[in-house]
């Protein structure tokens, strides 16, 4: 789609109102303006606009935390496949609203830094139940530091370490002192030793060689029952204090839809913004500079009129085509390919567009990869349903129209291959009635009896797909006026076709005339390929560019036509695959009898389990390799990568969205 | 061949069978293991994304299938009183899944382990993972391929 270049100047106090307009359109990319405004002398004149960009920002994130913390505490079961609301425009820019949004997100973010506070604070009362556990039958307050001669130390040793030894060792140590056993666990042994405050060093001495740890208790008071009680308490509180917390952030879920509405009016009032913080203005005065589509352009002047304000489009220069965004024109055919083009590249401004090409090989390849009526069905009939019940648009409405195409194309080529979820209609007929002298669905081809032929049949589509894109590119040098390089690089690989082909039916049906006038064309063409190569380059340059020039043609073209057996080849696994399922599927009805229930049974199930694995696997598989097939042996003969996406000022929102026009 | 007719057709030919599900469900357990490994990883920390982990874990558990849908057309070949030749025919038709199958999963593995990686740090990008991981599939298909094409020329 053509662009045009649009410089605009406004009067400050029309500045919200006409960017209101603007973005209800959505048919405008702000951009930097030009140099000529940035220089030095006018620095002075106008400044850049600023705007509440960050603030906005933050306060979407905060509605975002609110929004997912309500479908944590609050979920809310979504009707599945539904269309998400419609909205008019201007629903989006009314900012009231926000401000009590942002006090319930506010709400809902403090109940969960509180449950959080909880949540630490719970897991330290555990931690403090747990380490005194060992010490519940200790009938002494944890604080106690003994009388005035005697001291009292809490500590553990080591499992692995006989008491009796400790003791043994301390009664050497010293006579006052005494090892209380409290408790034991798989690892330690809790005890308590008593002893004179004098002997108090030693007998820690002695029994630090058995490593004894001393326990820390410090800051309890009371037995250690009561604090554990205590602590008990504490937790039941906590948990009541919790759930207090959790049923306000239900309570909150009232708001969710205002939440939701909300959220889309800030990321419409940050894309106004973003927009703005690209303008430049002197006190009175704003101007900005941008892209828009050539062919909007009466219905923009019809809005300008009725502002205060000057403007002027101009087609870009061909060195600003880098710069230029792009913006493909599809029609409901040729849409389903930007699910294609976006996984590769837009093309760059001012080439061809791959779109309209792409699309017929695009969507037979995938039939022919495919080849099942079944699973055809199955994707028209997804397609369908999501485009009715979603209503998709943009991307997903390319998806959806993707699969119904593909679906198309694969119930086609299936009802050519005879292919009904493999040989389902075959397997069942013989389960029924083993005698069967039915052999199956008709086919005109099938990849299973005919290989050879389906995989020259590939092939050949592959020439025909690649001389396409030759065409295309010759066409785009010749209206670039580079005519020569066009005759030469592609003419040249045609001529040497034209040849190869009354010389191969010369050698086939021993014609010398046909041979020797196919091996004339051909030595031609090749004379032509090897003059072409070395057009551009001088003395021994030239036998390099020509020798290089013959290695690339042959091998790049040996390649990229061998590359298109995988169509034969996915065509083949799927059906392969389908065929073993349903074989295996049919098994315990040949051994039972097709009446018994339990053979229907197991029939279905592996039937059902088989077919959504090689389904799954295929509607991916083939797109890939389609894919594959596009973007480097095809959109290597023509295609110039590189196009920046047309990003208009426009409404975008996650939850409701705005009614088309 | 003296010491191959000792063992028999049969036998040889249960040996290609039992290759070409064995080798490609190991491969197929390493490579599914691999991506579990790192999905478990992922899950741990946003278990909203199980589902995603789980679509890139089954994708190198494509190959143990292939092989044994190998398995089972070479089986349904085999006859108690065929020739060593035939055995060996078998058992030759049955190597290209096994070995892809077992090489290609491990490899699809590590692949979909990484793609794990971009679920985790670019969810919107996960399906470009996906598709790196079905570049590795098409080996396995091939070798399932020309396993299958070479079974059906055998006849006896």
């Amino acid at each position: 789609m053509k662009m045009k270049r649009l410089r605009l100047m406004v009067v400050r106090s029309e500045k919200d109102r006409l960017l209101r307009e603007l973005i209800k359109r959505g048919c405008v990319e702000f951009s930097e303006i030009g140099d000529q405004l940035r220089e030095e002398e006018a620095q002075h004149l106008v400044t850049r606009e600023s705007s509440a960009l960050t603030a906005l920002k933050s306060q979407q994130a905060e509605l975002s935390k609110a929004l997912s913390l309500l479908d944590k505490y609050a979920p809310k079961k979504s009707k599945l496949l539904s269309a998400p609301q419609e909205l008019d425009g201007e629903q989006f820019l009314d900012e009231s609203g926000i401000g009590s949004a942002l006090r319930a997100a506010e709400s809902i973010t403090g109940q969960d830094e509180r449950i959080k506070r909880i949540n630490a604070e719970e897991s330290r009362q555990r931690g403090i139940i747990e380490s005194l556990q060992p010490w519940e039958s200790l009938e002494l307050s944890l604080d106690t530091e003994g009388t005035k001669t005697s001291t009292v130390v809490l500590g553990s040793l080591s499992a692995r370490i006989s008491l009796d030894q400790v003791d043994a060792a301390l009664a050497q140590a010293s006579e006052e002192a005494e090892l209380f056993r409290i408790s034991s666990d798989k690892g330690q042994n809790y005890v308590v030793l008593v002893c004179a405050r004098e002997a108090l060093a030693s007998c820690q001495e002695c029994l630090r060689t058995f490593g004894f740890t001393a326990a820390a208790l410090s800051g309890m008071s009371g037995t250690a029952r009561e604090c554990i009680f205590n602590a008990k308490e504490a937790l039941t509180d906590l948990a009541k204090e919790k759930a207090g917390c959790e049923s306000a952030i239900v309570d909150e879920s009232i708001h969710r839809d205002d939440l939701k509405l909300c959220y889309d009016r800030i990321s419409t009032q940050i894309a106004l913004a973003e927009a703005e913080e690209l303008l430049y203005g002197t006190e009175t005065t704003l101007v900005m500079e941008g892209w828009m589509p050539a062919e909007r352009e009466e219905e923009l002047a019809a809005v300008f009129e009725r502002y205060h304000c000057a403007w002027e489009t101009r087609d870009p220069e061909e060195d600003e085509y880098p710069q230029v965004p792009v913006q493909l024109k599809n029609n409901t055919f040729t849409n389903s390919m930007n699910m294609v083009i976006n996984m590769y590249s837009l093309p760059a401004y001012g080439t061809v567009d791959a779109n309209p090409l792409m699309a017929p090989f695009f969507i037979l390849f995938y039939g022919l990869m495919m080849a099942d009526m079944g699973y055809g069905l199955i994707m028209i009939a997804a397609a369908l349903v999501a485009m009715a019940m979603i209503k998709p648009r943009g991307g997903s409405l390319a998806f959806c129209q993707l699969l119904l195409y593909g679906g198309i194309s694969t119930f086609i080529m299936g009802a050519l291959t005879g292919g009904f979820f493999g040989d389902a209609p075959y397997q069942i007929v013989h389960m029924i009635n083993p005698n069967s002298t039915w052999q199956g669905l008709p086919y005109l081809f099938s990849p299973v009896y005919n290989s050879n032929e389906v995989l020259y049949g590939s092939m050949v589509l592959g020439l025909i797909h690649l001389i396409t894109g030759m065409i295309v590119s010759f066409v785009q040098k010749a209206k670039a006026g580079n005519l020569a390089d066009g005759i030469f690089e592609e003419g040249s690989i045609w001529v040497i076709f034209i040849g190869a082909v009354p010389l191969a039916l010369g050698i086939v049906l021993g014609q010398g005339v046909a041979k020797t006038l196919g091996l004339v064309i051909l030595v031609l063409g090749v004379l032509m390929l090897l003059f072409g190569a070395g057009r551009h380059s001088k003395g021994f340059g030239k036998i390099t560019a020509a020798f290089g020039c013959i290695y690339n043609t042959l091998t790049g073209w040996f390649g990229d036509i061998l590359s298109y057996s995988r169509i034969m080849a996915l065509m083949l696994a799927g059906g392969v695959v389908a065929q073993v399922f349903n074989t295996i599927a049919a098994m315990p009805a040949q051994s039972l009898g097709a009446a018994n229930p339990l053979a229907i049974l197991a029939f279905i199930l592996i039937f059902l389990i088989g077919h959504v694995l090689n389904f799954g696997l295929n509607l991916l598989g083939c797109f890939v390799h389609d894919l594959r097939l596009q973007c480097l042996e095809f959109f290597g003969k023509f295609f110039v990568d590189g196009g920046k996406p047309f990003r208009p000022l426009r409404i975008s929102t996650r939850y409701a969205r705005p009614k088309e026009s | 061949m003296e010491f191959l007719n000792t063992i028999g057709g049969y036998a040889l030919g249960l040996l290609g069978a039992g290759l070409a599900a064995a080798l490609a469900g190991i491969g197929s357990a390493k490579g599914t293991g691999i991506a579990g490994e790192a999905g478990a990883g992922l899950i741990s920390e946003d278990p909203s994304k199980a589902g995603k982990v789980m679509i890139l874990q089954v994708i190198p558990g494509t190959q143990g299938l292939y092989g044994f849908v190998i398995w089972f057309l070479a089986f349904g070949k085999l006859v108690p009183d065929m020739s060593v030749a035939q055995g060996l025919q078998v058992l030759s038709a049955c190597l290209p899944i096994a070995l892809a199958g077992l090489l290609s999963a491990i490899a699809q593995g590590k692949v979909a382990a990484a793609s794990i990686n971009i679920l985790a740090k670019k969810p919107d990008d996960w399906s470009r993972g996906m598709i790196l991981c079905i570049v590795v599939e098409f080996y396995a298909i091939l070798g399932l391929l020309a396993s299958f094409l070479m079974l059906n020329s055998i006849t006896f």
